[in-house]
């Protein structure tokens, strides 16, 4: 009981620790206009590339995209900013579970990265004005929540890497690249060759976004079903090499003694 | 002797943000991504020039983040470092070694547009016709000082500033999309379109692209060009009563080592 009190008490002071010197115009301002600005400039490049279509795929796409702000880049940095401040070392030889940290650190953010997406999605909706009428919104929801959980788990997978590595920041940023090309929030994923093809598979929000847009048209309850499962799937086995890499990493890091390097 | 000042921190300040991992992402990895994102997003829009946009457009917006993230960055990492009092007391004025630091920044940046061309003709076949290589060069060189300006004063906006890291974030695509980098400002709502003319770099595309189009016109392309000088002007202005306000803050506070 001590311990989960101890997990949710970390989890908000590590959550608290990131805004508590910033002003609320401030945090209103980075984590909901800068959302909103990056989603209308796809929008808008989209408006442009296919010739004014019905932007409803872009803002589902790009709405779902933004949690990666907080499932790739805050979980992402997990070890690096602890690298940064010089608490890395401290942190290696402490009795606390490394997947613990991750997931303290992360636990506030799964909630941040769902409101993001859904006032993204709000504005977007309000500015391209689409229409939510006929959307089963339950079924979004689950399908919202599952893409989260996917991208969290892969954000897990890669925060392991900054035990090893002080170049998350161009690791995360390269990812991040890959999905706006992949993850079929910009154009139909059948457009990239073969090869990236797979790729897109391989990543999370890919199949949240394709069963995200069908819920706007004609809904095959089998296939989204199936989109469901394999984006949790993808989620899980991202969260299970993350605990693996998490392992193993530590075991690198401390060889190399390097926390301290940056 | 401002020159001599000026070139070495250009020169110190290429070899430093080389150096750094984010720089060359946003320098070499950026423009190769958003040329690809571009040209899978425009290819279907029909339109004879669309290669243009996917080159500009991925070019510029890297370009755009590079400055951005390095110039706003320094006065971040010199404040992190403890150095930036250190700049503010030289004998050497801080809006020298600032420029400086810009300049040497931008003139990298600049890399973007050719390793967006690469990207584009290597992977998709794309090739640009250049109208006039003189109005080329002079629209490049027209860019070149509209970033340098704008960056410079936004850098002078954010030196009191603990969240540099924040605000440069919120900086990057607001630009984007008010200086129309990858599509047409036309497309934009009517009441952004005195923001973005309000904004160097929108004439500054503006000319590059036409020096790229079927036709050019040079009476217009003046007319940008003149219309971009006088905002640089102005900007310029502004950027220098920005300053004597931050360099009094900065006396009065003597916070540029509190992190």
């Amino acid at each position: 009981m001590i311990e989960i009190r101890r997990f949710f008490q970390q989890a908000f002071l590590y959550y608290k620790e990131q805004y508590i010197h910033f002003s609320f115009a401030e945090i209103l301002s980075f984590k909901m206009a800068l959302p909103v600005f990056i989603l209308l400039y796809y929008c808008m490049a989209a408006r442009y590339g296919f010739n004014s279509p019905p932007l409803t795929r872009w803002v589902v796409g790009n709405s779902f995209l933004l949690c990666t702000y907080q499932c790739l880049f805050a979980l992402g940095h997990t070890f690096s900013s602890e690298r940064f401040n010089g608490r890395l070392r401290t942190l290696i030889v402490a009795p606390h579970h490394k997947l613990a940290v991750s997931l303290e650190k992360s636990f506030f953010y799964i909630f941040e990265g769902l409101v993001t997406s859904a006032f993204g999605l709000l504005c977007g909706s309000l500015i391209f004005g689409i229409s939510f009428a006929g959307v089963d919104m339950l079924l979004f929801v689950t399908v919202l929540v599952s893409g989260m959980i996917a991208a969290m788990g892969f954000g897990l997978f890669l925060s392991a890497f900054g035990l090893v590595s002080d170049s998350m920041h161009l690791i995360l940023n390269v990812v991040y690249s890959a999905m706006l090309i992949l993850c079929g929030a910009n154009f139909p994923i059948a457009d990239l060759p073969a090869p990236a093809q797979v790729l897109s598979y391989m990543l999370p929000l890919t199949r949240s976004i394709e069963g995200a847009n069908m819920l706007f048209g004609t809904v095959d309850g089998a296939r989204l079903l199936s989109l469901l499962a394999q984006e949790l799937g993808v989620g899980a086995i991202y969260a299970i090499l993350g605990y693996i890499t998490l392992k193993i990493c530590e075991k690198v890091a401390i060889r190399r003694a390097t926390f301290e390097m940056f | 002797m401002n020159l001599r000042i000026l070139a070495s921190t250009m020169l110190v300040q290429m070899k430093h943000s080389f150096a750094r991992p984010v720089f060359k992402l946003c320098m070499l990895i950026a423009p190769v991504a958003d040329t690809i994102l571009l040209y899978y997003m425009f290819r279907h829009s029909g339109r004879a020039d669309f290669g243009m946009y996917v080159v500009l457009g991925a070019g510029l917006t890297s370009l755009w983040e590079t400055i951005l993230f390095s110039s706003m960055g320094d006065i971040n990492r010199e404040r992190y470092n403890g150095t930036l009092s250190l700049l503010f007391g030289m004998p050497t004025r801080f809006p020298l070694i600032l420029l400086g630091k810009i300049i040497g920044n931008t003139i990298l940046s600049f890399a973007t547009l050719i390793i967006s061309y690469i990207t584009a003709y290597v992977l998709f076949g794309i090739t640009l016709t250049v109208n006039s290589a003189g109005l080329l060069a002079a629209a490049l060189l027209l860019a070149g000082v509209s970033f340098v300006v704008v960056s410079q004063f936004t850098a002078y906006a954010l030196t009191l500033s603990r969240k540099t890291v924040v605000y440069m974030n919120c900086l990057n695509f607001p630009i984007f999309l008010l200086c129309g980098f990858a599509f047409p400002i036309e497309i934009l709502p009517a009441w952004a379109l005195p923001i973005s003319y309000a904004l160097p770099p929108t004439w500054a595309v503006r000319m590059l692209r036409m020096c790229f189009a079927a036709t050019i016109e040079p009476a217009l392309f003046g007319q940008y060009a003149l219309i971009l000088i006088g905002e640089l002007v102005l900007f310029a202005l502004l950027a220098r009563l920005l300053f004597i306000v931050i360099d009094r803050q900065v006396r009065i506070h003597a916070t540029l080592e509190v992190f």
